[in-house]
């Protein structure tokens, strides 16, 4: 549905994009993760067809952005992370506009805004000024602005920016109704646990270049899985500490909660191996277990140290 | 039809009227202006009135009504000068200063669309006024001295200047990120093109060749652009005496010799000190200070040689506009796309730094 091919932007002579390539199949909720500067406006901005690439290309459910704009327009619905409202207009005038902007049929448009008041939970608000509306039900409002297409593809610039913690919640329940209604997803954001719940695929980019990306526990998995192990044993406490700094592949041990964590380097293989020198060195484990890392981690992971 | 329905009536509009009517700002505008102009008819009538004492004959009358006519269609022409460009000048840049240009941007409404909505319902505003003023200016004719074809055309001057400054605005809002000096530009473009075009003919006329002169001339072209040029002349049926022409610097030393041929027209020549003509003889009399000015309220001579005023202002403001709108249209799309734009950098550039994805 979306396809990103070597898409480079150049600023002057700051690189603010550099070879971004990625794709996202349909129905997908895409997570797009970078730390401020990073290039994830910039690529949402290029999928708009609201900037042009210094070089590369991407593609909305096949229109190229910078061949057919128009087309582009026609199948998605765009969110920036700062907008601003038309005062002296009601939430229904504004969904109205929109829809009229985008060749809605009169008679359809007020069903349309009701639908999309409905969806986004500010039916009763209606015949509301926008502009005395608070920031969550703005945003919600802007969300439902860009839906009056309905558009098979949302692009999503910090949604969630600057919203308290039920107005979150608000959003988030939204997003997962629009995947179940078949949409295909990108949000750049933040807020990572968020993301972890709510996106099937991730992307990190940053400094302008996508560090990782995939299906979202797989990113996890590859920047973090197989690092630490939580190892319980019963007594030998201290035979077991001097066995695991005895072998090569682990790092560090310590003591956690009544359990071991050990740090190595390696694979599910040196997991099984290390597990394997425990027993055969007369240790009584009781429970072995991988510690996956959260999203968090693989970001701060790929932002600090970079894995290129 | 549909296609052209939607390209003059397109959302944007129906939204401006919506935004505009629904604050006190324009109800205040419309009575402030309604005021003034009506304001200055009475101070008019009110100095005329205690002249004439009792009763006016009627060619005092007309004078009366001619002078009030003349006072008003330019005070209006001033007064639409201060308020069409703060109609347009924020129209664009607003929308980037409220961050919703980009919103309109991923609509399926073209940038032009988007101009001509925004152009649209200014102007329609400002032609609002126009027609507020229709009561004030019928009582030109209690007096009489004006025709309603004078009538008319001072309006579609005024209407079609007004709109001219509107599309500087428009201009100046799109090429201008900021409101602020979006509006200075187009107070000073108003500026230029009322007042600065004038003070032109003032500074550079159109000099008289005596010598071969055989028409009167007309003030440089340039000078049309300012309303007061048309409106003047429609106002008074007349040119304005002595406006942007002067004499040439080879005047006869000798004076002028004519001769009348016999119902016919005289004709005139430049003579030297010895009385020898010099250069080609004209029709008409001699020229004098103010110098050989036409009468009536066409154009003598130039590219709009025949042209009534109005007609010629009305021809360059219209390329003017044309020319406005034809930058606002190139600047205004997100993303500009010229025939003869840079689409990619140099491969050189490319490859300072160029890597792939990473994962």
């Amino acid at each position: 549905m979306i396809a990103v091919e070597g898409l480079t932007k150049i600023y002057g002579h700051r690189r603010a994009l550099d070879a971004v390539s990625f794709e996202v199949p349909k129905g997908e909720i895409f997570g797009f993760v970078g730390p401020n500067g990073a290039g994830k406006t910039t690529t949402l901005r290029i999928l708009a067809a609201l900037l042009d690439p210094t070089a590369g290309r991407a593609f909305i459910d096949g229109a190229d952005v910078v061949q057919h704009p128009d087309r582009v327009h026609d199948r998605l619905g765009y969110m920036p992370d700062f907008f601003g409202v038309y005062d002296q207009l009601t939430a229904g005038e504004y969904l109205d506009f929109y829809a009229a902007c985008y060749r809605q049929p009169k008679l359809r448009r007020r069903k349309i805004a009701d639908d999309l008041l409905e969806l986004v939970g500010l039916a009763d608000r209606r015949d509301q000024s926008v502009d005395t509306l608070s920031r969550g039900m703005k945003q919600r409002l802007c969300l439902a602005r860009s839906l009056v297409h309905d558009p098979a593809v949302l692009l999503l610039d910090e949604p969630a920016s600057g919203l308290d913690p039920r107005a979150r919640v608000e959003m988030r329940e939204i997003l997962k109704e629009l995947q179940q209604m078949g949409k295909t997803i990108v949000i750049s954001s933040h807020i990572l646990p968020e993301l972890t719940e709510l996106c099937t695929m991730i992307g990190i980019i940053d400094h302008g270049q996508l560090r990782a990306t995939g299906r979202v526990q797989d990113v996890i998995r590859q920047l973090t899985a197989g690092r630490r192990l939580r190892i319980t044993v019963l007594g030998q406490r201290e035979e077991a500490i001097a066995l695991l700094k005895g072998l090569a592949s682990v790092r560090e041990v310590d003591v956690s909660n009544g359990s071991l964590e050990a740090a190595f380097e390696g694979d599910e293989a040196t997991a099984a191996g290390i597990l394997q020198a425990l027993i055969a060195g007369g240790i009584k484990v009781s429970g072995f277990t991988q510690l996956e890392g959260g999203l968090e981690a693989a970001f701060l992971k790929v932002t600090t140290e970079g894995i290129g | 039809m549909n296609r052209i329905a939607v390209a003059l009536w397109n959302p944007i509009v129906e939204k401006e009227y919506r935004s505009r009517m629904r604050t006190w700002r324009s109800p205040a505008a419309m009575t402030v202006y309604i005021l003034l102009l009506g304001g200055l008819g009475w101070a008019i009538f009110s100095s005329e009135a205690s002249s004439a004492q009792n009763s006016l004959n009627p060619g005092q009358a007309a004078g009366f009504g001619q002078s009030l006519f003349l006072w008003l269609i330019i005070f209006q022409m001033v007064l639409l000068a201060f308020i069409t460009p703060a109609l347009t000048a924020g129209a664009i840049s607003s929308e980037r200063e409220r961050q919703t240009m980009d919103l309109l941007f991923v609509t399926r409404l073209p940038p032009f669309s988007i101009l001509w909505g925004k152009l649209l319902a200014s102007m329609s505003f400002a032609l609002l006024l126009l027609l507020l003023s229709v009561p004030i200016f019928s009582l030109v004719f209690l007096f009489g001295g004006i025709e309603l074809d004078q009538l008319a055309s001072a309006f579609l001057v005024t209407a079609v200047a007004a709109l001219t400054l509107g599309i500087i605005g428009l201009a100046c809002s799109t090429a201008f990120h900021r409101t602020l000096p979006a509006t200075v530009t187009a107070y000073g473009a108003a500026f230029i093109l009322l007042a600065g075009s004038f003070l032109y003919g003032l500074l550079f006329p159109t000099a008289i060749d005596l010598q071969n002169a055989s028409k009167p001339v007309a003030p440089p072209a340039i000078t049309y652009l300012s309303p007061l040029i048309p409106l003047i002349t429609i106002g008074m049926n007349q040119s304005i005496s002595g406006y942007g022409v002067r004499n040439g610097p080879f005047v006869g030393s000798g004076g002028y010799s004519c001769s009348s041929n016999n119902g016919g027209p005289q004709v005139c020549y430049a003579t030297a000190a010895n009385g020898a003509p010099i250069g080609k003889a004209f029709v008409g009399q001699p020229p004098s200070y103010p110098p050989f000015q036409q009468s009536g309220t066409s154009i003598p001579s130039g590219l709009f040689a025949g042209w009534q005023y109005w007609q010629a202002s009305i021809v360059e403001w219209l390329v003017v506009s044309a020319i406005a709108l034809v930058i606002s249209a190139l600047l205004l799309p997100p993303v500009r796309r010229l025939p003869w734009g840079r689409r990619h950098p140099s491969p050189s550039l490319l490859g300072e730094t160029g890597s792939g994805p990473n994962a």
